[in-house]
Protein backbone atom coordinates (compact mmCIF):
# COMPACT_ATOMS: atom_id res chain seq x y z
CA UNK A 1 0.00 0.00 0.00
CA UNK A 2 2.96 2.23 1.19
CA UNK A 3 4.45 2.33 -2.47
CA UNK A 4 1.08 2.37 -4.16
CA UNK A 5 0.59 5.41 -2.23
CA UNK A 6 3.81 7.18 -2.90
CA UNK A 7 3.49 6.42 -6.65
CA UNK A 8 -0.40 7.81 -6.84
CA UNK A 9 0.59 11.31 -4.92
CA UNK A 10 3.70 11.73 -7.02
CA UNK A 11 1.65 11.45 -9.68
CA UNK A 12 -0.96 14.10 -8.17
CA UNK A 13 1.78 16.38 -7.59
CA UNK A 14 3.32 16.25 -10.55
CA UNK A 15 0.26 16.72 -12.47
CA UNK A 16 -0.74 19.55 -10.72
CA UNK A 17 -4.16 17.99 -9.91
CA UNK A 18 -3.77 18.80 -5.62
CA UNK A 19 -1.50 21.85 -4.39
CA UNK A 20 -0.89 19.19 -1.17
CA UNK A 21 -0.56 15.94 -0.17
CA UNK A 22 -1.49 15.22 3.22
CA UNK A 23 -0.71 11.67 4.89
CA UNK A 24 1.39 10.00 7.91
CA UNK A 25 4.54 10.40 8.44
CA UNK A 26 6.98 8.94 11.25
CA UNK A 27 6.10 10.75 14.34
CA UNK A 28 8.76 12.05 16.86
CA UNK A 29 7.98 9.04 19.15
CA UNK A 30 8.87 6.04 18.53
CA UNK A 31 6.05 3.73 16.71
CA UNK A 32 3.67 6.89 16.11
CA UNK A 33 2.95 8.40 13.30
CA UNK A 34 2.58 12.16 12.59
CA UNK A 35 0.41 14.13 10.07
CA UNK A 36 2.72 14.67 7.16
CA UNK A 37 1.62 17.73 4.89
CA UNK A 38 3.86 18.44 1.99
CA UNK A 39 3.82 19.92 -1.49
CA UNK A 40 7.33 18.91 -2.41
CA UNK A 41 7.76 15.48 -3.92
CA UNK A 42 10.74 14.53 -2.73
CA UNK A 43 9.09 14.30 0.68
CA UNK A 44 6.78 11.82 -0.47
CA UNK A 45 9.30 9.45 0.23
CA UNK A 46 8.59 9.82 3.64
CA UNK A 47 4.77 8.47 3.45
CA UNK A 48 4.00 6.15 5.35
CA UNK A 49 1.07 3.42 6.38
CA UNK A 50 1.06 1.12 9.05
CA UNK A 51 -1.11 -0.05 11.99
CA UNK A 52 -0.41 3.21 13.65
CA UNK A 53 -1.86 5.60 11.46
CA UNK A 54 -4.27 6.84 13.79
CA UNK A 55 -4.65 10.67 13.13
CA UNK A 56 -7.54 11.33 11.67
CA UNK A 57 -6.51 14.07 8.69
CA UNK A 58 -9.85 14.95 7.05
CA UNK A 59 -9.60 18.76 8.73
CA UNK A 60 -6.63 19.41 7.02
CA UNK A 61 -8.48 20.75 3.91
CA UNK A 62 -10.73 22.88 5.79
CA UNK A 63 -7.15 24.81 7.41
CA UNK A 64 -5.23 24.37 3.61
CA UNK A 65 -7.99 26.44 2.09
CA UNK A 66 -5.87 24.54 -1.38
CA UNK A 67 -6.77 21.23 -3.17
CA UNK A 68 -5.25 18.48 -1.20
CA UNK A 69 -4.76 14.97 -1.94
CA UNK A 70 -5.56 13.24 1.40
CA UNK A 71 -5.10 9.84 2.88
CA UNK A 72 -8.16 8.59 4.98
CA UNK A 73 -9.18 5.06 6.83
CA UNK A 74 -12.89 4.12 7.03
CA UNK A 75 -13.84 6.38 9.85
CA UNK A 76 -11.91 9.02 8.10
CA UNK A 77 -13.74 8.95 5.12
CA UNK A 78 -16.76 9.85 7.22
CA UNK A 79 -15.28 12.79 8.52
CA UNK A 80 -14.46 14.13 5.44
CA UNK A 81 -18.30 13.42 4.44
CA UNK A 82 -19.39 15.24 6.87
CA UNK A 83 -17.18 17.83 5.66
CA UNK A 84 -18.78 17.69 2.30
CA UNK A 85 -22.37 17.46 3.47
CA UNK A 86 -21.79 20.90 5.60
CA UNK A 87 -20.05 22.74 2.74
CA UNK A 88 -16.63 23.02 4.39
CA UNK A 89 -14.72 21.14 2.10
CA UNK A 90 -15.65 20.75 -1.49
CA UNK A 91 -15.64 17.21 -3.03
CA UNK A 92 -13.75 19.08 -6.02
CA UNK A 93 -11.01 20.23 -4.04
CA UNK A 94 -10.29 16.42 -2.54
CA UNK A 95 -8.34 13.61 -4.09
CA UNK A 96 -9.26 11.17 -1.36
CA UNK A 97 -6.56 8.39 -1.62
CA UNK A 98 -8.24 5.71 0.77
CA UNK A 99 -7.23 2.85 2.78
CA UNK A 100 -9.26 -0.22 4.03
CA UNK A 101 -8.22 -0.28 7.87
CA UNK A 102 -7.89 -3.37 9.90
CA UNK A 103 -8.17 -1.13 13.06
CA UNK A 104 -5.18 0.83 14.72
CA UNK A 105 -3.28 0.04 16.80
CA UNK A 106 -3.72 1.39 20.46
CA UNK A 107 0.07 1.68 22.10
CA UNK A 108 -1.08 2.68 25.26
CA UNK A 109 -3.28 -0.93 25.08
CA UNK A 110 -0.18 -2.50 24.67
CA UNK A 111 1.56 -0.73 27.40
CA UNK A 112 -0.82 -1.63 29.81
CA UNK A 113 -1.10 -5.99 28.29
CA UNK A 114 2.73 -6.32 28.45
CA UNK A 115 3.04 -3.70 31.75
CA UNK A 116 5.70 -2.28 29.71
CA UNK A 117 6.57 1.26 28.65
CA UNK A 118 6.73 2.39 25.24
CA UNK A 119 10.56 2.94 25.92
CA UNK A 120 11.26 -0.67 26.81
CA UNK A 121 9.50 -1.68 23.51
CA UNK A 122 11.59 -2.46 20.46
CA UNK A 123 9.66 -4.11 18.02
CA UNK A 124 5.92 -4.80 17.21
CA UNK A 125 5.44 -7.08 14.65
CA UNK A 126 1.73 -8.42 13.23
CA UNK A 127 1.71 -11.93 12.17
CA UNK A 128 -1.53 -13.26 11.10
CA UNK A 129 -4.35 -12.09 13.50
CA UNK A 130 -1.11 -11.48 16.55
CA UNK A 131 1.34 -9.06 17.56
CA UNK A 132 4.35 -10.01 18.47
CA UNK A 133 5.98 -7.67 20.72
CA UNK A 134 10.01 -7.43 21.23
CA UNK A 135 10.31 -5.73 24.89
CA UNK A 136 13.91 -5.97 26.67
CA UNK A 137 15.23 -8.71 24.63
CA UNK A 138 12.05 -11.01 25.31
CA UNK A 139 8.98 -11.66 23.32
CA UNK A 140 5.34 -11.70 23.85
CA UNK A 141 2.05 -12.08 22.08
CA UNK A 142 -0.81 -10.55 21.74
CA UNK A 143 -4.52 -10.37 19.88
CA UNK A 144 -4.50 -7.97 17.51
CA UNK A 145 -7.83 -7.29 18.22
CA UNK A 146 -6.88 -6.88 21.91
CA UNK A 147 -4.69 -3.94 20.96
CA UNK A 148 -6.77 -1.91 18.69
CA UNK A 149 -8.78 1.04 19.54
CA UNK A 150 -12.20 0.63 21.30
CA UNK A 151 -13.78 2.23 18.25
CA UNK A 152 -12.06 0.25 16.14
CA UNK A 153 -13.44 -2.90 17.56
CA UNK A 154 -16.80 -1.70 16.67
CA UNK A 155 -16.09 -0.18 13.04
CA UNK A 156 -18.83 -0.73 10.64
CA UNK A 157 -16.78 1.25 7.40
CA UNK A 158 -13.38 -0.49 7.59
CA UNK A 159 -13.44 0.55 3.58
CA UNK A 160 -13.33 4.27 2.96
CA UNK A 161 -16.80 5.16 1.96
CA UNK A 162 -15.85 8.07 -0.69
CA UNK A 163 -12.50 7.73 -2.31
CA UNK A 164 -10.86 8.68 -5.67
CA UNK A 165 -8.13 5.99 -5.48
CA UNK A 166 -8.24 2.47 -3.17
CA UNK A 167 -5.14 1.73 -2.07
CA UNK A 168 -5.70 -2.10 -1.15
CA UNK A 169 -8.77 -4.66 -1.12
CA UNK A 170 -11.72 -3.45 0.36
CA UNK A 171 -11.87 -5.17 3.78
CA UNK A 172 -15.64 -6.63 5.18
CA UNK A 173 -16.61 -4.75 8.34
CA UNK A 174 -16.60 -7.11 11.94
CA UNK A 175 -18.11 -5.57 14.27
CA UNK A 176 -17.81 -6.48 18.25
CA UNK A 177 -20.03 -4.28 19.45
CA UNK A 178 -20.13 -5.22 22.97
CA UNK A 179 -16.82 -5.19 23.31
CA UNK A 180 -16.51 -1.85 21.22
CA UNK A 181 -19.41 0.15 23.13
CA UNK A 182 -18.48 -1.47 26.49
CA UNK A 183 -17.79 1.48 28.71
CA UNK A 184 -21.10 3.24 27.21
CA UNK A 185 -22.90 0.10 28.78
CA UNK A 186 -21.44 0.07 32.20
CA UNK A 187 -22.23 4.42 32.45
CA UNK A 188 -25.53 3.50 31.25
CA UNK A 189 -26.25 0.73 34.22
CA UNK A 190 -24.88 3.09 36.71
CA UNK A 191 -27.54 5.06 38.31
CA UNK A 192 -27.90 8.71 38.13
CA UNK A 193 -25.79 10.55 41.00
CA UNK A 194 -22.88 7.40 39.94
CA UNK A 195 -23.20 8.98 36.90
CA UNK A 196 -22.94 12.68 37.34
CA UNK A 197 -19.87 11.81 39.97
CA UNK A 198 -18.35 9.81 37.44
CA UNK A 199 -18.20 12.73 35.03
CA UNK A 200 -17.00 15.34 37.53
CA UNK A 201 -14.36 13.59 38.24
CA UNK A 202 -13.55 13.31 34.87
CA UNK A 203 -13.82 16.64 34.29
CA UNK A 204 -11.64 17.65 37.61
CA UNK A 205 -9.02 16.40 35.72
CA UNK A 206 -9.52 18.77 32.53
CA UNK A 207 -7.01 21.13 31.87
CA UNK A 208 -8.86 23.19 29.04
CA UNK A 209 -5.86 22.46 26.95
CA UNK A 210 -8.46 22.30 23.59
CA UNK A 211 -6.87 19.78 22.68
CA UNK A 212 -10.43 18.04 21.85
CA UNK A 213 -11.71 20.75 20.06
CA UNK A 214 -8.56 21.12 18.12
CA UNK A 215 -7.92 17.80 16.58
CA UNK A 216 -11.98 17.07 16.33
CA UNK A 217 -12.63 17.14 12.69
CA UNK A 218 -16.08 18.29 13.66
CA UNK A 219 -15.13 21.15 14.94
CA UNK A 220 -15.31 23.49 12.98
CA UNK A 221 -16.62 26.83 13.49
CA UNK A 222 -14.22 29.48 12.78
CA UNK A 223 -14.82 31.24 16.36
CA UNK A 224 -15.79 28.76 18.69
CA UNK A 225 -18.72 29.66 21.33
CA UNK A 226 -15.94 29.04 24.06
CA UNK A 227 -14.15 31.93 22.36
CA UNK A 228 -16.62 34.30 22.73
CA UNK A 229 -16.84 36.81 25.36
CA UNK A 230 -20.21 38.85 24.96
CA UNK A 231 -21.96 37.15 26.22
CA UNK A 232 -19.20 34.98 28.14
CA UNK A 233 -20.90 31.56 27.58
CA UNK A 234 -18.32 30.01 30.16
CA UNK A 235 -15.71 30.48 32.10
CA UNK A 236 -12.33 30.53 30.50
CA UNK A 237 -10.54 29.18 33.23
CA UNK A 238 -10.69 25.54 34.46
CA UNK A 239 -13.31 24.81 37.13
CA UNK A 240 -15.19 21.25 36.60
CA UNK A 241 -18.21 22.84 36.38
CA UNK A 242 -17.53 24.63 33.26
CA UNK A 243 -15.12 22.14 32.19
CA UNK A 244 -18.35 20.03 31.64
CA UNK A 245 -20.50 22.39 30.09
CA UNK A 246 -17.86 23.14 27.60
CA UNK A 247 -17.22 19.24 26.95
CA UNK A 248 -21.48 18.52 26.65
CA UNK A 249 -21.86 22.24 24.51
CA UNK A 250 -19.37 20.47 22.25
CA UNK A 251 -20.70 17.10 22.20
CA UNK A 252 -24.27 18.51 21.07
CA UNK A 253 -22.32 20.57 18.33
CA UNK A 254 -21.02 17.72 16.79
CA UNK A 255 -23.56 15.22 17.62
CA UNK A 256 -24.94 14.48 14.01
CA UNK A 257 -21.49 14.72 12.57
CA UNK A 258 -19.19 12.98 14.66
CA UNK A 259 -18.32 9.63 13.16
CA UNK A 260 -17.03 8.21 16.31
CA UNK A 261 -13.10 8.86 15.12
CA UNK A 262 -11.96 9.23 18.42
CA UNK A 263 -9.43 11.59 18.33
CA UNK A 264 -10.93 13.76 21.18
CA UNK A 265 -10.36 10.97 23.66
CA UNK A 266 -6.72 10.36 21.92
CA UNK A 267 -5.27 13.58 21.80
CA UNK A 268 -6.75 14.34 25.88
CA UNK A 269 -3.70 15.09 27.49
CA UNK A 270 -5.17 14.26 31.21
CA UNK A 271 -6.97 10.83 29.84
CA UNK A 272 -10.54 11.84 29.72
CA UNK A 273 -12.76 9.23 28.18
CA UNK A 274 -14.42 11.58 25.89
CA UNK A 275 -15.25 8.59 23.12
CA UNK A 276 -17.54 7.48 25.84
CA UNK A 277 -19.99 11.34 25.38
CA UNK A 278 -19.27 11.42 21.42
CA UNK A 279 -20.03 7.98 20.59
CA UNK A 280 -23.06 7.90 23.05
CA UNK A 281 -24.69 10.33 20.91
CA UNK A 282 -23.89 8.66 17.49
CA UNK A 283 -26.55 6.23 19.39
CA UNK A 284 -28.61 8.35 20.52
CA UNK A 285 -28.47 10.24 16.50
CA UNK A 286 -29.25 7.29 14.96
CA UNK A 287 -31.88 6.20 17.68
CA UNK A 288 -33.85 9.20 17.36
CA UNK A 289 -33.41 10.12 13.39
CA UNK A 290 -31.87 6.75 11.89
CA UNK A 291 -28.91 9.14 10.42
CA UNK A 292 -25.05 7.97 10.88
CA UNK A 293 -22.97 10.76 9.98
CA UNK A 294 -20.95 10.71 6.91
CA UNK A 295 -22.37 8.19 5.10
CA UNK A 296 -23.48 9.90 2.59
CA UNK A 297 -22.50 12.96 0.80
CA UNK A 298 -25.69 14.17 -0.33
CA UNK A 299 -28.08 13.74 2.37
CA UNK A 300 -28.81 16.65 4.65
CA UNK A 301 -26.89 17.49 7.95
CA UNK A 302 -29.12 15.33 10.71
CA UNK A 303 -29.77 19.04 12.32
CA UNK A 304 -30.59 20.92 9.17
CA UNK A 305 -34.01 19.83 8.72
CA UNK A 306 -36.85 17.95 9.91
CA UNK A 307 -39.18 15.25 9.20
CA UNK A 308 -43.09 15.43 10.54
CA UNK A 309 -42.73 12.46 12.26
CA UNK A 310 -39.35 13.25 14.52
CA UNK A 311 -40.15 11.85 17.94
CA UNK A 312 -41.44 14.05 20.57
CA UNK A 313 -43.03 11.70 23.16
CA UNK A 314 -40.91 13.49 25.44
CA UNK A 315 -42.61 16.69 24.82
CA UNK A 316 -45.56 17.66 27.48
CA UNK B 1 -31.34 29.59 62.82
CA UNK B 2 -34.82 29.32 61.86
CA UNK B 3 -35.46 26.74 58.64
CA UNK B 4 -37.00 28.17 56.09
CA UNK B 5 -38.77 25.68 53.67
CA UNK B 6 -37.23 24.86 50.23
CA UNK B 7 -39.14 25.87 47.81
CA UNK B 8 -37.73 25.00 43.73
CA UNK B 9 -36.86 28.25 41.97
CA UNK B 10 -37.35 27.32 37.88
CA UNK B 11 -36.80 29.14 34.95
CA UNK B 12 -39.14 29.22 31.86
CA UNK B 13 -38.18 29.73 28.20
CA UNK B 14 -41.77 30.73 26.69
CA UNK B 15 -41.85 32.18 22.65
CA UNK B 16 -42.91 35.14 22.35
CA UNK B 17 -45.89 34.38 20.21
CA UNK B 18 -47.67 31.31 21.93
CA UNK B 19 -46.72 29.77 25.39
CA UNK B 20 -45.73 33.47 26.67
CA UNK B 21 -48.92 34.65 25.49
CA UNK B 22 -50.21 31.34 27.23
CA UNK B 23 -49.15 32.17 30.48
CA UNK B 24 -50.35 35.97 29.70
CA UNK B 25 -53.76 34.52 29.36
CA UNK B 26 -54.09 32.37 32.64
CA UNK B 27 -52.66 35.13 34.66
CA UNK B 28 -55.82 37.14 33.28
CA UNK B 29 -58.17 34.62 33.58
CA UNK B 30 -56.89 34.56 37.26
CA UNK B 31 -55.47 30.79 37.29
CA UNK B 32 -53.00 30.28 39.26
CA UNK B 33 -49.38 28.84 38.85
CA UNK B 34 -46.90 28.37 40.88
CA UNK B 35 -44.49 31.86 41.56
CA UNK B 36 -41.56 29.67 41.45
CA UNK B 37 -41.10 30.14 38.20
CA UNK B 38 -39.33 32.79 36.32
CA UNK B 39 -40.14 33.44 33.00
CA UNK B 40 -37.89 34.36 30.10
CA UNK B 41 -39.25 35.47 27.13
CA UNK B 42 -38.05 34.14 23.67
CA UNK B 43 -38.73 34.94 20.20
CA UNK B 44 -39.36 31.35 19.41
CA UNK B 45 -38.42 27.53 20.60
CA UNK B 46 -36.00 27.54 17.56
CA UNK B 47 -34.00 30.57 19.69
CA UNK B 48 -33.23 27.97 22.74
CA UNK B 49 -29.53 27.01 22.67
CA UNK B 50 -28.26 24.32 24.83
CA UNK B 51 -26.24 26.72 26.91
CA UNK B 52 -28.99 28.63 28.34
CA UNK B 53 -29.92 25.70 29.64
CA UNK B 54 -26.96 24.26 31.16
CA UNK B 55 -26.12 27.65 32.53
CA UNK B 56 -29.01 27.96 34.43
CA UNK B 57 -28.47 24.85 35.66
CA UNK B 58 -24.88 25.70 36.64
CA UNK B 59 -26.07 28.89 38.19
CA UNK B 60 -28.27 26.98 40.69
CA UNK B 61 -31.75 26.95 38.89
CA UNK B 62 -34.08 23.93 40.15
CA UNK B 63 -35.40 23.17 36.72
CA UNK B 64 -35.93 24.32 33.56
CA UNK B 65 -38.37 24.73 30.73
CA UNK B 66 -39.06 25.25 27.51
CA UNK B 67 -42.13 25.82 26.05
CA UNK B 68 -42.92 26.78 21.92
CA UNK B 69 -45.77 26.79 19.71
CA UNK B 70 -47.14 23.49 18.40
CA UNK B 71 -45.87 21.77 15.58
CA UNK B 72 -47.20 23.30 12.12
CA UNK B 73 -47.73 26.93 14.10
CA UNK B 74 -44.27 28.13 14.77
CA UNK B 75 -44.31 31.74 13.92
CA UNK B 76 -41.48 30.91 11.76
CA UNK B 77 -42.69 27.68 10.08
CA UNK B 78 -39.94 25.49 11.32
CA UNK B 79 -38.23 26.65 14.62
CA UNK B 80 -40.55 24.27 16.61
CA UNK B 81 -39.32 21.69 14.25
CA UNK B 82 -35.73 22.27 14.40
CA UNK B 83 -35.89 22.45 18.22
CA UNK B 84 -37.74 19.55 18.39
CA UNK B 85 -34.58 17.65 17.21
CA UNK B 86 -32.08 19.32 19.05
CA UNK B 87 -34.02 18.85 22.41
CA UNK B 88 -34.15 15.17 21.43
CA UNK B 89 -30.91 15.11 22.02
CA UNK B 90 -30.25 17.69 24.68
CA UNK B 91 -32.75 14.88 26.76
CA UNK B 92 -30.54 12.04 25.87
CA UNK B 93 -27.05 13.99 27.03
CA UNK B 94 -28.81 14.77 29.84
CA UNK B 95 -29.72 12.34 31.07
CA UNK B 96 -26.41 9.87 30.61
CA UNK B 97 -24.45 12.28 32.49
CA UNK B 98 -26.75 12.36 35.22
CA UNK B 99 -28.86 15.37 35.56
CA UNK B 100 -32.47 13.96 36.58
CA UNK B 101 -34.99 14.10 33.24
CA UNK B 102 -37.04 15.73 35.88
CA UNK B 103 -35.36 19.13 35.61
CA UNK B 104 -35.88 19.40 32.05
CA UNK B 105 -38.92 19.53 30.40
CA UNK B 106 -40.21 20.48 26.92
CA UNK B 107 -43.84 21.42 25.85
CA UNK B 108 -46.32 22.98 23.70
CA UNK B 109 -48.05 25.40 24.66
CA UNK B 110 -50.46 27.58 22.16
CA UNK B 111 -51.25 31.26 22.93
CA UNK B 112 -55.06 30.52 23.48
CA UNK B 113 -53.90 27.72 25.84
CA UNK B 114 -54.09 29.61 29.46
CA UNK B 115 -55.51 26.67 31.81
CA UNK B 116 -52.79 24.40 29.63
CA UNK B 117 -49.92 26.63 30.65
CA UNK B 118 -50.95 26.79 34.35
CA UNK B 119 -51.27 23.25 34.32
CA UNK B 120 -48.40 22.55 32.71
CA UNK B 121 -46.01 24.79 34.91
CA UNK B 122 -47.79 23.37 38.04
CA UNK B 123 -46.64 19.49 37.09
CA UNK B 124 -43.35 20.96 36.21
CA UNK B 125 -42.99 22.76 39.65
CA UNK B 126 -44.09 19.55 41.39
CA UNK B 127 -41.57 17.12 39.67
CA UNK B 128 -38.86 19.65 40.43
CA UNK B 129 -39.75 19.69 44.06
CA UNK B 130 -39.83 15.49 43.58
CA UNK B 131 -36.29 15.38 42.67
CA UNK B 132 -35.15 18.37 45.57
CA UNK B 133 -32.88 20.87 45.16
CA UNK B 134 -30.23 21.45 41.84
CA UNK B 135 -27.07 20.44 44.18
CA UNK B 136 -25.27 18.88 40.46
CA UNK B 137 -23.08 22.24 40.28
CA UNK B 138 -22.61 22.66 44.10
CA UNK B 139 -18.84 22.24 45.02
CA UNK B 140 -18.77 21.18 48.87
CA UNK B 141 -14.98 21.13 48.69
CA UNK B 142 -15.68 25.02 48.39
CA UNK B 143 -17.71 27.30 50.61
CA UNK B 144 -19.88 29.64 48.69
CA UNK B 145 -20.11 28.20 45.50
S1 LIG C 1 -42.63 31.06 17.02
FE1 LIG C 1 -43.22 29.88 18.74
S2 LIG C 1 -41.97 28.17 18.44
FE2 LIG C 1 -41.40 29.32 16.72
Amino acid sequence: MENRLKEEAGKLLKEGKVDYIVGYGKGSVKFRTSPLITNKEEELENLVINPFIANNLSRYPIELKARVGIVVKGCDSRSLISLIQDKKVNREDVVILGVPCEGVVDIKKIEKHIGKDIDQIEEIKREGENLTIQANGSNQTLSFKDAIFDKCLGCEYPTPLEYDVLLGTEISPKPDMEKSLMRIKELENMDATDRWSYWREEFSKCIRCYGCKNVCPACFCERCFIDVNIPQWVNTYATWQDNLVFQLIRTLHVAGRCSDCGECERACPVGIPLRSLQRKMVEEVKDLFDYEAGVDKDALPVFTHYEDTDPEEFIK
Amino acid sequence: MEETKWEPKVVGFLCHWCSYAGADLSGSARLEYPHNIRIIRIPCSGRVDPMFILRALQNGVDGVIVSGCHPGDCHYQSGNFHARRKFAVIRRLLDYVGIEPERVQFSWVAASEGPKMAQVINEFVEGVRKVGPNRLFKDERRDGE
